[in-house]
């Protein structure tokens, strides 16, 4: 929660830059450092369409790849000149979301999926390292236990004792492969240079709309279209329904929601305080390097621990909400549901 | 002002494209991670927890036939030993029972072989009596014969040899 404070007072500091060096800093003046430091981090955090391997403060910028032009073909204009204009009016927020819309259909990859393609070779080439098993099927290596172990967590922890024996069996790859990619794209991202995907909204989003789907899918399958439109009602009289079934569909939606705001808070916010902690020795003095240093340190570790702990929560709020939907088959129709 | 300012800022930018791609990218890790990753995997795991159980499952199936051998074993062993003592107790009886009959066997052979012997000493000592009545008489007549020879008219010889052979004839008479 602190971290997300955090984040808002981050995102509230821009305009604070930004008004400042339009009222006296001239082209020539002296560099503002504060404006330079938050805008970088800005940058840094935020998802491009190049990514640089980035070295703290110009002139220093190795070379970008510039992975927009490579997949410029992918950039499909519905209605020409759709891309050039501003976001329509209601969509100052979702300023992509709108040009979509109005038929500016961008499908170049940017940089978070290309981090999440670096992720997921590395999450590849480890699991492929760590597939050996003796002819007991024992694992063999120090790598390929680990690997299990974790695997094995999320079936015994997460799947199993939220979804029951039989539903958790069905799912467990699914929860698997959800924990170790954002594993992979969380731990990848504490790589100086790397970028962590997690940290955009919009990766995160459509993880949890995908497990938007499998609730409802989860919820149908069990207590059939008839019960799962019944469990809307939330089990009331009739006449209270225009109450309850708005806030039962609104229900529907916090769930993943909450799952995607908290995964990409807790991503963004890190590694923005990471940031920040380096930036005071570049804003204030050197000397601050002093605190600065095993600060960023600490909350280096942190961020390990963050990261799979994210994964971990993530994966188990998703197998409970999947659970719950599986559940409604499982109660008598009419029973009062505790949300 | 500053709702707006945040709005025109990135980070809330959801952008389709990348929906898209993280979509895509996302089912083909849970797909190759499903087949190539999770499947062995899982099935390995479920493989040994299997053959743990199914350990596990012989061993005390096993252990509760030990059981069931060992108590069997127990009872066939009082079994046999019961047999055994009641075994060694039936041929004590039998060497008893065998032992007198010998034995009676035996008294009885030596009783009839006693009253054989009574009779044949009883005959014989008939027999030996009847030859020596048989004896004394030829000897009596001889003496007489001799007597009357010398001394047949001397009557008070005569008297006496009568008066002899008659004694002799008493005293043996109880005798006989």
């Amino acid at each position: 929660m602190k971290r997300f404070v955090l984040i808002l007072v981050a995102l509230f500091a821009v305009p604070a830059f930004a008004n400042e060096p339009e009222g006296h800093a001239e082209p020539s003046g002296p560099v503002d450092k504060k404006k330079e430091t938050a805008d970088f981090i800005l940058h840094h955090v935020a998802d491009d369409t190049v990514f640089e391997m980035e070295i703290p403060f110009p002139p220093y910028h190795l070379p970008a790849i510039h992975i927009a032009d490579a997949f410029s073909f992918l950039k499909f204009e519905r209605t020409p000149g759709a891309c050039d204009g501003h976001a329509p009016a209601g969509f100052e927020s979702f300023p992509s979301l709108g040009l979509f819309l109005n038929g500016c259909w961008d499908l170049r990859p940017t940089k978070a999926i290309l981090m999440m393609w670096v992720a997921c070779a590395v999450l590849f080439s480890l699991l492929f390292l760590g597939r050996k098993r003796d002819q007991n099927g024992v694992p063999r290596g120090v790598l390929a236990h680990l690997i299990e172990v974790l695997a094995l967590f999320v079936r015994d922890e997460i799947a199993v004792p939220n979804l029951g024996k039989e539903e958790g069996k069905r799912y467990t790859p699914y929860l698997t492969s959800l924990f170790f990619f954002i594993l992979a794209i969380d731990w990848l991202g504490l790589i100086p240079g790397m970028f962590a995907a997690t940290g955009v909204v919009t990766v995160t989003a459509a993880l949890a709309i995908i497990t938007f789907i499998l609730i409802q899918v989860a919820g149908i399958r069990s207590a059939g279209l008839g019960g799962y439109l019944k469990h809307l009602t939330g089990g009331v009289p009739a006449f209270l329904w225009p109450i309850m079934i708005p806030v039962e569909v609104i229900g529907l939606f916090t769930k993943p929601f909450a799952l995607l705001v908290r995964l990409f808070a807790n991503m963004l916010g890190g590694h923005m305080v990471v940031f920040f902690l380096l930036s005071l020795i570049f804003v204030w003095t050197i000397g601050a390097a002093a605190v600065a240093l095993p600060l960023t340190v600490a909350i280096f570790c942190l961020e390990i621990f963050v990261g799979i702990l994210q994964a971990y929560l993530f994966t188990l709020l998703t197998s409970l909400f999947i659970g719950q939907g599986v559940a409604m088959g499982h109660h008598a129709h009419g029973d009062d549901h505790a949300h | 002002m500053n709702l707006l300012i945040l709005a025109s800022n990135s980070f809330t930018d959801v952008k389709p494209g990348l929906i898209i791609w993280t979509w895509i990218t996302f089912i083909i890790v849970l797909i190759i991670l499903r087949r190539f990753a999770w499947g062995p995997l899982l099935s390995a795991v479920e493989g040994r927890e299997k053959n743990i159980t199914n350990a596990i499952e012989s061993a005390k199936r096993e252990r509760a036939e030990a059981e069931k051998l060992l108590g069997e074993q127990k009872t066939a062993i009082a079994a046999a030993r019961q047999e055994a003592a009641d075994a060694v107790r039936k041929t004590q009886a039998d060497m008893e029972k065998f032992r007198e009959e010998l034995m009676s066997k035996a008294r009885k052979e030596a009783d009839s072989l006693k009253l054989d012997a009574q009779r044949a000493i009883n005959d014989e000592r008939v027999k030996a009596i009847a030859e020596l009545k048989g004896e004394a008489a030829k000897l009596s007549i001889a003496i007489a014969e001799k007597l009357l020879n010398e001394r047949l008219d001397d009557a008070k010889h005569q008297a006496l040899a009568q008066q002899f052979v008659q004694d002799l004839g008493k005293k043996q008479t109880p005798q006989a």
